[in-house]
Protein backbone atom coordinates (compact mmCIF):
# COMPACT_ATOMS: atom_id res chain seq x y z
CA UNK A 1 0.00 0.00 0.00
CA UNK A 2 2.77 2.35 1.07
CA UNK A 3 5.01 1.13 -2.21
CA UNK A 4 1.68 1.76 -4.53
CA UNK A 5 1.77 5.49 -3.25
CA UNK A 6 4.94 6.09 -3.55
CA UNK A 7 4.21 5.18 -6.62
CA UNK A 8 1.44 7.53 -7.28
CA UNK A 9 3.24 10.58 -5.63
CA UNK A 10 6.60 10.19 -8.45
CA UNK A 11 4.24 9.91 -11.39
CA UNK A 12 2.62 13.08 -10.57
CA UNK A 13 6.10 14.29 -9.89
CA UNK A 14 7.26 13.05 -13.47
CA UNK A 15 4.54 14.69 -15.00
CA UNK A 16 5.36 17.68 -13.12
CA UNK A 17 8.41 18.42 -13.83
CA UNK A 18 8.33 17.55 -17.72
CA UNK A 19 4.95 19.57 -18.31
CA UNK A 20 4.18 22.29 -15.88
CA UNK A 21 4.11 25.57 -17.15
CA UNK A 22 6.52 27.51 -14.81
CA UNK A 23 5.26 31.06 -13.89
CA UNK A 24 8.63 32.96 -15.94
CA UNK A 25 8.46 36.61 -16.09
CA UNK A 26 7.52 36.93 -19.49
CA UNK A 27 9.41 39.90 -21.21
CA UNK A 28 8.20 42.44 -23.57
CA UNK A 29 9.63 41.67 -26.90
CA UNK A 30 11.89 44.42 -27.91
CA UNK A 31 14.31 44.62 -31.06
CA UNK A 32 17.69 44.24 -30.04
CA UNK A 33 20.98 44.37 -32.69
CA UNK A 34 24.92 42.59 -32.00
CA UNK A 35 27.26 42.51 -33.94
CA UNK A 36 28.90 39.69 -34.29
CA UNK A 37 32.36 39.75 -35.09
CA UNK A 38 33.84 36.81 -37.35
CA UNK A 39 37.07 35.52 -37.39
CA UNK A 40 39.35 32.54 -37.90
CA UNK A 41 38.18 31.08 -36.22
CA UNK A 42 35.68 32.05 -33.48
CA UNK A 43 32.65 34.51 -33.05
CA UNK A 44 32.39 37.12 -30.82
CA UNK A 45 30.56 37.32 -28.65
CA UNK A 46 30.24 33.31 -29.33
CA UNK A 47 27.31 33.22 -27.12
CA UNK A 48 23.81 35.80 -27.51
CA UNK A 49 21.06 35.69 -25.76
CA UNK A 50 17.76 37.35 -26.06
CA UNK A 51 14.18 36.87 -25.03
CA UNK A 52 11.25 34.75 -26.67
CA UNK A 53 9.60 37.44 -29.00
CA UNK A 54 12.12 39.43 -29.64
CA UNK A 55 13.12 40.68 -33.01
CA UNK A 56 16.97 39.81 -33.36
CA UNK A 57 18.86 41.62 -35.89
CA UNK A 58 22.38 40.13 -35.98
CA UNK A 59 25.32 42.06 -38.06
CA UNK A 60 27.59 39.59 -39.11
CA UNK A 61 31.58 41.37 -39.95
CA UNK A 62 34.06 39.60 -41.23
CA UNK A 63 37.21 40.51 -39.35
CA UNK A 64 39.70 38.01 -41.50
CA UNK A 65 38.27 36.28 -44.46
CA UNK A 66 34.98 35.22 -46.00
CA UNK A 67 32.56 33.68 -42.60
CA UNK A 68 29.60 32.53 -42.75
CA UNK A 69 26.61 31.86 -39.87
CA UNK A 70 23.91 29.54 -40.05
CA UNK A 71 21.61 29.22 -37.17
CA UNK A 72 20.18 25.54 -36.49
CA UNK A 73 17.11 25.42 -35.67
CA UNK A 74 15.54 28.30 -37.24
CA UNK A 75 17.87 27.10 -40.76
CA UNK A 76 19.04 31.00 -41.48
CA UNK A 77 22.27 31.52 -43.19
CA UNK A 78 24.05 34.02 -44.19
CA UNK A 79 27.78 35.15 -45.59
CA UNK A 80 29.78 38.02 -44.67
CA UNK A 81 32.80 39.23 -46.23
CA UNK A 82 35.77 41.76 -44.91
CA UNK A 83 34.40 45.27 -45.52
CA UNK A 84 30.92 44.18 -46.51
CA UNK A 85 28.73 43.90 -43.51
CA UNK A 86 25.70 41.42 -43.60
CA UNK A 87 22.76 41.99 -41.92
CA UNK A 88 19.97 38.57 -40.57
CA UNK A 89 17.16 39.83 -38.94
CA UNK A 90 14.38 37.64 -37.58
CA UNK A 91 11.95 37.23 -34.81
CA UNK A 92 13.33 34.60 -31.96
CA UNK A 93 9.87 32.68 -31.48
CA UNK A 94 11.51 29.40 -30.80
CA UNK A 95 12.86 29.03 -27.48
CA UNK A 96 15.65 26.90 -26.30
CA UNK A 97 19.47 27.31 -27.10
CA UNK A 98 20.59 26.55 -30.81
CA UNK A 99 23.93 26.35 -32.42
CA UNK A 100 25.26 28.75 -35.37
CA UNK A 101 28.20 28.10 -36.83
CA UNK A 102 30.53 29.32 -39.57
CA UNK A 103 28.85 28.13 -43.33
CA UNK A 104 31.89 29.21 -45.23
CA UNK A 105 34.96 26.58 -45.32
CA UNK A 106 37.38 29.33 -43.67
CA UNK A 107 40.32 27.06 -43.13
CA UNK A 108 41.51 23.81 -41.07
CA UNK A 109 39.74 24.57 -37.71
CA UNK A 110 36.36 25.70 -39.52
CA UNK A 111 34.40 23.11 -38.11
CA UNK A 112 34.92 24.68 -34.39
CA UNK A 113 34.01 27.57 -35.47
CA UNK A 114 30.69 27.73 -33.53
CA UNK A 115 28.22 29.97 -30.76
CA UNK A 116 24.97 29.63 -29.10
CA UNK A 117 21.77 31.59 -29.54
CA UNK A 118 19.50 31.44 -26.24
CA UNK A 119 16.47 32.16 -26.25
CA UNK A 120 14.80 32.43 -23.01
CA UNK A 121 15.72 30.01 -20.57
CA UNK A 122 17.13 26.42 -21.63
CA UNK A 123 13.83 24.79 -19.92
CA UNK A 124 14.28 21.41 -21.91
CA UNK A 125 17.84 21.45 -20.29
CA UNK A 126 16.53 22.11 -16.85
CA UNK A 127 13.50 19.99 -17.35
CA UNK A 128 16.12 16.81 -17.81
CA UNK A 129 18.09 17.66 -15.23
CA UNK A 130 15.51 17.63 -12.58
CA UNK A 131 14.29 14.64 -14.17
CA UNK A 132 17.04 12.66 -13.48
CA UNK A 133 17.34 14.61 -10.12
CA UNK A 134 13.59 12.78 -9.79
CA UNK A 135 14.63 9.41 -11.48
CA UNK A 136 17.94 8.59 -8.64
CA UNK A 137 15.26 10.18 -5.73
CA UNK A 138 13.14 7.11 -7.20
CA UNK A 139 15.55 4.86 -6.74
CA UNK A 140 16.74 5.69 -3.76
CA UNK A 141 13.54 6.09 -1.77
CA UNK A 142 12.26 2.55 -3.21
CA UNK A 143 15.08 0.10 -2.68
CA UNK A 144 16.93 1.04 0.67
CA UNK A 145 20.25 0.04 -0.38
CA UNK A 146 22.38 1.35 2.74
CA UNK A 147 19.11 1.16 5.50
CA UNK A 148 19.11 -2.38 7.48
CA UNK A 149 20.90 -4.10 5.28
CA UNK A 150 23.22 -6.94 6.46
CA UNK A 151 26.54 -7.91 5.09
CA UNK A 152 26.47 -10.20 2.19
CA UNK A 153 29.23 -12.71 3.28
CA UNK A 154 28.25 -15.46 5.41
CA UNK A 155 29.81 -14.98 9.14
CA UNK A 156 30.26 -18.32 10.33
CA UNK A 157 29.17 -19.07 13.71
CA UNK A 158 31.99 -21.27 15.66
CA UNK A 159 30.62 -24.43 16.64
CA UNK A 160 27.28 -23.87 14.76
CA UNK A 161 26.02 -27.44 13.47
CA UNK A 162 25.43 -27.84 9.89
CA UNK A 163 23.86 -30.42 8.03
CA UNK A 164 22.93 -30.90 4.16
CA UNK A 165 19.87 -31.74 3.44
CA UNK A 166 18.57 -33.45 0.15
CA UNK A 167 15.09 -31.85 -0.56
CA UNK A 168 12.96 -32.03 -3.65
CA UNK A 169 14.16 -28.73 -5.22
CA UNK A 170 17.39 -29.55 -4.72
CA UNK A 171 19.87 -29.51 -2.09
CA UNK A 172 19.97 -26.69 0.60
CA UNK A 173 22.33 -25.88 3.44
CA UNK A 174 20.67 -25.70 6.86
CA UNK A 175 21.64 -23.88 10.38
CA UNK A 176 20.06 -25.87 13.10
CA UNK A 177 19.11 -24.26 15.63
CA UNK B 1 16.12 -13.42 -73.42
CA UNK B 2 14.82 -10.10 -71.85
CA UNK B 3 11.88 -9.87 -73.95
CA UNK B 4 10.94 -13.36 -72.20
CA UNK B 5 11.61 -12.15 -68.95
CA UNK B 6 9.62 -8.81 -68.81
CA UNK B 7 6.54 -11.20 -70.71
CA UNK B 8 6.60 -13.77 -67.83
CA UNK B 9 6.81 -11.08 -65.42
CA UNK B 10 3.73 -9.26 -66.80
CA UNK B 11 1.97 -12.94 -67.07
CA UNK B 12 2.50 -13.04 -63.01
CA UNK B 13 1.69 -9.57 -61.91
CA UNK B 14 -0.90 -8.06 -63.91
CA UNK B 15 -4.06 -10.59 -65.14
CA UNK B 16 -5.68 -7.94 -67.42
CA UNK B 17 -2.85 -6.63 -69.36
CA UNK B 18 -0.09 -9.24 -70.06
CA UNK B 19 1.53 -7.12 -72.31
CA UNK B 20 0.73 -4.05 -71.09
CA UNK B 21 3.52 -3.66 -68.07
CA UNK B 22 6.08 -5.16 -70.51
CA UNK B 23 5.77 -3.03 -73.20
CA UNK B 24 5.44 -0.11 -71.06
CA UNK B 25 9.06 -0.84 -69.53
CA UNK B 26 10.41 -1.61 -73.21
CA UNK B 27 9.52 1.81 -74.06
CA UNK B 28 11.09 3.32 -71.29
CA UNK B 29 14.50 1.74 -71.57
CA UNK B 30 14.21 2.95 -75.16
CA UNK B 31 13.15 6.93 -74.10
CA UNK B 32 16.53 6.11 -71.40
CA UNK B 33 18.64 5.00 -74.40
CA UNK B 34 17.78 7.97 -76.26
CA UNK B 35 18.16 10.24 -73.99
CA UNK B 36 21.03 9.02 -71.85
CA UNK B 37 23.02 8.08 -75.28
CA UNK B 38 23.89 11.97 -75.94
CA UNK B 39 24.07 12.87 -72.72
CA UNK B 40 26.68 9.95 -72.17
CA UNK B 41 28.56 11.52 -75.16
CA UNK B 42 28.42 14.86 -74.03
CA UNK B 43 29.57 14.06 -70.93
CA UNK B 44 32.66 11.83 -71.90
CA UNK B 45 33.96 15.21 -74.52
CA UNK B 46 33.82 17.42 -71.88
CA UNK B 47 36.03 15.12 -69.48
CA UNK B 48 38.25 15.16 -72.08
CA UNK B 49 38.71 19.05 -72.84
CA UNK B 50 37.74 20.17 -69.74
CA UNK B 51 40.50 22.23 -67.60
CA UNK B 52 40.88 21.47 -63.94
CA UNK B 53 41.74 24.64 -61.86
CA UNK B 54 43.12 24.51 -58.44
CA UNK B 55 42.27 26.84 -56.50
CA UNK B 56 44.61 26.82 -53.04
CA UNK B 57 45.13 29.91 -50.72
CA UNK B 58 47.64 32.24 -52.17
CA UNK B 59 50.61 31.18 -50.25
CA UNK B 60 50.13 27.82 -50.99
CA UNK B 61 50.20 28.71 -54.69
CA UNK B 62 46.81 30.19 -55.82
CA UNK B 63 45.52 29.35 -58.70
CA UNK B 64 47.06 26.28 -60.23
CA UNK B 65 47.16 26.65 -63.18
CA UNK B 66 47.90 29.90 -63.83
CA UNK B 67 48.26 30.31 -67.31
CA UNK B 68 45.48 29.50 -69.26
CA UNK B 69 45.02 29.67 -73.41
CA UNK B 70 41.73 29.53 -75.61
CA UNK B 71 40.72 30.73 -79.47
CA UNK B 72 38.30 33.28 -79.84
CA UNK B 73 35.07 31.89 -80.25
CA UNK B 74 36.07 28.23 -79.03
CA UNK B 75 34.55 27.03 -75.82
CA UNK B 76 36.96 27.14 -72.75
CA UNK B 77 35.52 24.91 -70.62
CA UNK B 78 37.03 24.92 -66.71
CA UNK B 79 36.51 22.60 -63.81
CA UNK B 80 36.98 24.64 -60.61
CA UNK B 81 37.57 23.06 -57.13
CA UNK B 82 39.47 24.03 -54.08
CA UNK B 83 41.99 22.16 -52.38
CA UNK B 84 41.54 24.37 -48.74
CA UNK B 85 39.05 27.19 -48.41
CA UNK B 86 36.47 28.81 -50.29
CA UNK B 87 37.66 31.01 -53.62
CA UNK B 88 35.61 32.38 -55.96
CA UNK B 89 36.47 33.15 -59.70
CA UNK B 90 35.85 35.73 -62.12
CA UNK B 91 37.63 37.33 -65.30
CA UNK B 92 37.96 41.05 -65.46
CA UNK B 93 36.63 43.24 -67.34
CA UNK B 94 33.93 40.91 -69.15
CA UNK B 95 31.05 41.21 -66.77
CA UNK B 96 30.57 38.09 -66.33
CA UNK B 97 29.34 36.50 -63.71
CA UNK B 98 31.75 35.36 -60.24
CA UNK B 99 31.57 32.17 -59.20
CA UNK B 100 31.96 30.40 -55.75
CA UNK B 101 34.68 27.77 -55.87
CA UNK B 102 34.46 25.28 -52.95
CA UNK B 103 36.52 22.37 -51.50
CA UNK B 104 35.09 19.44 -52.76
CA UNK B 105 32.47 20.49 -54.81
CA UNK B 106 33.54 20.79 -58.52
CA UNK B 107 32.28 23.95 -60.53
CA UNK B 108 31.88 23.80 -63.89
CA UNK B 109 32.33 27.05 -66.72
CA UNK B 110 32.06 27.60 -70.05
CA UNK B 111 33.88 30.54 -71.54
CA UNK B 112 33.71 32.03 -74.67
CA UNK B 113 35.77 34.95 -76.03
CA UNK B 114 34.91 37.00 -78.49
CA UNK B 115 37.71 39.50 -78.37
CA UNK B 116 41.54 38.24 -78.47
CA UNK B 117 43.55 39.22 -76.00
CA UNK B 118 44.97 38.57 -72.32
CA UNK B 119 42.38 38.17 -69.78
CA UNK B 120 43.06 38.09 -66.01
CA UNK B 121 40.70 36.02 -63.83
CA UNK B 122 40.56 36.51 -60.33
CA UNK B 123 39.54 35.08 -56.76
CA UNK B 124 36.37 37.20 -55.48
CA UNK B 125 35.90 35.74 -52.33
CA UNK B 126 38.20 36.73 -49.14
CA UNK B 127 40.56 33.54 -48.93
CA UNK B 128 42.96 35.17 -46.98
CA UNK B 129 45.72 37.90 -46.35
CA UNK B 130 47.06 37.90 -49.56
CA UNK B 131 43.96 37.19 -51.43
CA UNK B 132 44.15 39.44 -54.39
CA UNK B 133 47.28 38.10 -55.17
CA UNK B 134 45.51 35.42 -56.17
CA UNK B 135 44.91 35.85 -60.05
CA UNK B 136 45.74 33.74 -63.69
CA UNK B 137 45.87 35.16 -67.17
CA UNK B 138 43.71 33.44 -70.30
CA UNK B 139 45.45 34.02 -73.27
CA UNK B 140 43.03 34.33 -76.31
CA UNK B 141 43.93 33.97 -79.53
CA UNK B 142 42.20 34.64 -82.86
CA UNK B 143 41.23 33.15 -85.74
CA UNK B 144 43.50 35.67 -88.20
CA UNK B 145 46.14 37.84 -86.65
CA UNK B 146 44.42 41.17 -86.59
CA UNK B 147 46.41 44.11 -85.67
CA UNK B 148 45.57 44.80 -82.35
CA UNK B 149 44.01 48.29 -81.94
CA UNK B 150 46.95 50.42 -80.04
CA UNK B 151 45.85 50.83 -76.26
CA UNK B 152 45.35 54.39 -75.33
CA UNK B 153 47.93 54.77 -72.47
CA UNK B 154 45.97 55.86 -68.99
CA UNK B 155 45.79 59.08 -68.10
CA UNK B 156 48.37 59.48 -65.50
CA UNK B 157 50.64 58.31 -68.46
CA UNK B 158 49.62 60.64 -70.95
CA UNK B 159 49.84 63.55 -68.24
CA UNK B 160 53.31 62.32 -67.53
CA UNK B 161 51.83 62.70 -63.42
CA UNK B 162 54.10 60.89 -60.88
CA UNK B 163 50.96 59.62 -58.94
CA UNK B 164 53.41 58.77 -56.32
CA UNK B 165 54.54 62.23 -55.61
CA UNK B 166 53.18 63.82 -52.03
CA UNK B 167 50.03 66.06 -53.15
CA UNK B 168 49.17 66.68 -49.56
CA UNK B 169 47.92 69.99 -48.70
CA UNK B 170 48.07 72.52 -45.92
CA UNK B 171 44.72 73.31 -45.46
CA UNK B 172 41.97 72.36 -43.02
CA UNK B 173 38.41 72.55 -43.91
CA UNK B 174 35.95 73.26 -41.11
CA UNK B 175 32.66 71.43 -42.79
CA UNK B 176 32.70 69.25 -45.52
CA UNK B 177 32.04 71.45 -49.13
CA UNK B 178 28.37 70.81 -50.58
CA UNK B 179 27.39 70.65 -53.90
CA UNK B 180 23.63 71.30 -52.64
CA UNK B 181 24.85 74.83 -50.80
CA UNK B 182 26.65 75.35 -53.89
CA UNK B 183 23.76 75.46 -55.87
CA UNK B 184 21.93 77.95 -53.58
CA UNK B 185 24.57 80.30 -54.44
CA UNK B 186 23.09 80.99 -57.58
CA UNK B 187 26.13 81.66 -58.99
CA UNK B 188 26.89 80.56 -62.74
CA UNK B 189 30.45 79.06 -62.68
CA UNK B 190 32.91 80.34 -65.97
CA UNK B 191 32.35 77.13 -68.27
CA UNK B 192 35.66 76.06 -68.55
CA UNK B 193 34.93 75.10 -64.72
CA UNK B 194 32.31 72.66 -65.26
CA UNK B 195 34.63 70.77 -68.73
CA UNK B 196 35.29 67.10 -68.19
CA UNK B 197 39.27 67.67 -68.55
CA UNK B 198 39.01 70.49 -64.94
CA UNK B 199 37.37 66.99 -63.80
CA UNK B 200 40.17 64.94 -64.81
CA UNK B 201 43.04 66.59 -64.76
CA UNK B 202 42.68 69.77 -62.04
CA UNK B 203 42.70 68.96 -58.11
CA UNK B 204 40.10 70.38 -55.89
CA UNK B 205 42.43 72.75 -54.72
CA UNK B 206 43.70 74.27 -57.63
CA UNK B 207 39.91 74.65 -59.07
CA UNK B 208 39.23 76.38 -56.15
CA UNK B 209 42.20 79.21 -56.47
CA UNK B 210 41.49 79.61 -59.99
CA UNK B 211 37.43 80.25 -58.81
CA UNK B 212 39.42 82.04 -56.19
CA UNK B 213 40.80 84.65 -57.96
CA UNK B 214 37.84 84.81 -60.37
CA UNK B 215 35.62 88.15 -60.58
CA UNK B 216 32.71 86.15 -59.83
CA UNK B 217 33.93 85.25 -56.90
CA UNK B 218 34.82 88.30 -55.34
CA UNK B 219 32.02 88.59 -52.78
CA UNK B 220 32.22 85.24 -51.33
CA UNK B 221 33.83 83.09 -48.63
CA UNK B 222 36.63 80.55 -49.00
CA UNK B 223 33.93 78.34 -48.00
CA UNK B 224 31.47 79.22 -50.67
CA UNK B 225 34.46 78.98 -52.87
CA UNK B 226 34.68 74.98 -51.80
CA UNK B 227 30.65 74.80 -52.02
CA UNK B 228 30.64 75.89 -55.54
CA UNK B 229 33.98 73.21 -56.56
CA UNK B 230 31.79 70.52 -54.87
CA UNK B 231 28.68 71.51 -57.17
CA UNK B 232 31.42 71.57 -60.17
CA UNK B 233 32.76 67.77 -59.33
CA UNK B 234 28.96 66.61 -58.72
CA UNK B 235 27.94 68.26 -62.45
CA UNK B 236 30.84 65.66 -63.34
CA UNK B 237 29.05 62.56 -62.17
CA UNK B 238 25.65 60.69 -62.28
CA UNK B 239 24.05 58.84 -59.37
CA UNK B 240 23.62 56.15 -61.09
CA UNK B 241 27.77 56.14 -61.24
CA UNK B 242 27.63 56.66 -58.10
CA UNK B 243 25.54 53.49 -56.77
CA UNK B 244 27.70 51.84 -59.07
CA UNK B 245 31.05 52.89 -57.34
CA UNK B 246 29.39 51.94 -54.06
CA UNK B 247 28.78 48.46 -54.88
CA UNK B 248 32.22 48.21 -56.64
CA UNK B 249 33.64 49.68 -53.51
CA UNK B 250 31.91 47.56 -50.88
CA UNK B 251 32.82 44.79 -53.00
CA UNK B 252 36.82 45.20 -53.75
CA UNK B 253 37.97 48.24 -51.66
CA UNK B 254 36.70 48.27 -48.17
CA UNK B 255 38.26 45.27 -46.47
CA UNK B 256 41.15 47.87 -46.65
CA UNK B 257 39.71 51.13 -46.80
CA UNK B 258 37.15 50.80 -44.59
CA UNK B 259 33.45 51.04 -45.73
CA UNK B 260 32.94 54.69 -44.53
CA UNK B 261 36.48 55.49 -46.74
CA UNK B 262 38.55 56.03 -43.35
CA UNK B 263 41.25 53.45 -44.29
CA UNK B 264 40.11 51.53 -41.68
CA UNK B 265 38.87 48.50 -43.04
CA UNK B 266 39.83 45.04 -41.20
CA UNK B 267 42.91 44.58 -43.58
CA UNK B 268 43.98 48.31 -43.72
CA UNK B 269 46.39 47.29 -40.43
CA UNK B 270 47.31 44.46 -42.28
CA UNK B 271 49.09 46.08 -44.78
CA UNK B 272 50.98 49.57 -44.98
CA UNK B 273 48.13 51.89 -43.85
CA UNK B 274 45.19 52.33 -46.28
CA UNK B 275 45.05 55.41 -47.54
CA UNK B 276 42.10 57.41 -45.69
CA UNK B 277 39.23 59.03 -48.38
CA UNK B 278 37.82 60.98 -45.52
CA UNK B 279 41.06 62.96 -45.09
CA UNK B 280 40.75 66.07 -46.88
CA UNK B 281 44.47 67.56 -46.84
CA UNK B 282 45.24 64.31 -48.80
CA UNK B 283 42.11 64.20 -51.13
CA UNK B 284 41.74 67.52 -52.56
CA UNK B 285 45.11 67.93 -53.63
CA UNK B 286 44.98 64.81 -55.92
CA UNK B 287 43.31 64.41 -59.34
CA UNK B 288 41.00 62.17 -61.13
CA UNK B 289 43.86 61.35 -62.51
CA UNK B 290 46.12 60.25 -59.68
CA UNK B 291 42.94 58.02 -58.28
CA UNK B 292 42.73 56.49 -62.12
CA UNK B 293 46.58 55.83 -62.11
CA UNK B 294 46.56 54.20 -58.41
CA UNK B 295 43.60 52.01 -59.30
CA UNK B 296 45.35 51.12 -62.48
CA UNK B 297 48.57 50.44 -61.63
CA UNK B 298 48.40 49.66 -57.83
CA UNK B 299 51.26 48.99 -55.79
CA UNK B 300 52.78 52.45 -53.80
CA UNK B 301 54.68 50.09 -52.08
CA UNK B 302 51.40 48.86 -50.06
CA UNK B 303 49.24 45.98 -50.08
CA UNK B 304 47.23 47.34 -53.15
CA UNK B 305 46.87 45.25 -56.04
CA UNK B 306 46.96 46.64 -59.61
CA UNK B 307 42.86 46.82 -60.66
CA UNK B 308 43.63 48.22 -64.68
CA UNK B 309 43.41 44.25 -65.84
CA UNK B 310 40.04 44.01 -64.06
CA UNK B 311 37.99 46.79 -63.59
CA UNK B 312 36.85 48.31 -67.33
CA UNK B 313 37.04 52.24 -67.96
CA UNK B 314 33.63 52.51 -66.92
CA UNK B 315 34.11 51.20 -63.85
CA UNK B 316 37.21 52.60 -62.59
CA UNK B 317 35.44 56.34 -63.46
CA UNK B 318 31.78 54.89 -61.39
CA UNK B 319 34.71 54.33 -57.89
CA UNK B 320 36.16 57.39 -58.36
CA UNK B 321 33.00 59.13 -58.49
CA UNK B 322 31.99 57.47 -55.21
CA UNK B 323 35.20 58.27 -53.90
CA UNK B 324 34.64 61.89 -54.40
CA UNK B 325 31.42 61.25 -52.40
CA UNK B 326 33.17 61.21 -49.02
CA UNK B 327 35.19 64.64 -49.76
CA UNK B 328 32.07 66.47 -51.58
CA UNK B 329 29.03 64.23 -49.58
CA UNK B 330 25.79 64.73 -51.32
CA UNK B 331 23.61 65.96 -48.62
CA UNK B 332 21.01 66.47 -50.47
CA UNK B 333 19.36 63.55 -50.82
Amino acid sequence: MKQQRLWLLFIVAIFGVAFAPLPLGTAVPTSRTVRLEASSFEFSPAVVAVNPGDQVTIELAATDVMHGLYLDGYDLEITAEPGQTAVLTFTADKTGTFRFRCSVTCGALHPFMIGKLKVGPNLLLWRSVALSLLAVLFFISREPLFVNREPLSVVRKPNAEYEIRNTEHGIRNTEHP
Amino acid sequence: MAADWLTHRGVKSAKKSVNLSGEFLARFLLALLVIGTPLWIWAARRGETAVTVHALMPEKGGFLPDTLTAAVGVPLELNLISDDVMHGFAVGQTGWPAVDVKPGQMTEVTLTFAEPGTYTYYCTRWCGPNHWRMRGTIEVTGAEEREAPPASPPLYVELELDIDAPHELDILLKTPPSAARGAELDITLPSEFLSRDVYLTQTPFEVWQALRLASETAALTDEDVWDLVAAAWHSQTTDEQIQRGQTLYNQNCAACHGSGGGGDGVFGQAFDQASDFTDSQTMLGASTAVFDGKIRRGGMGTGMPYWGTIFTDEEIDALIAYLWTFQFPMDNE
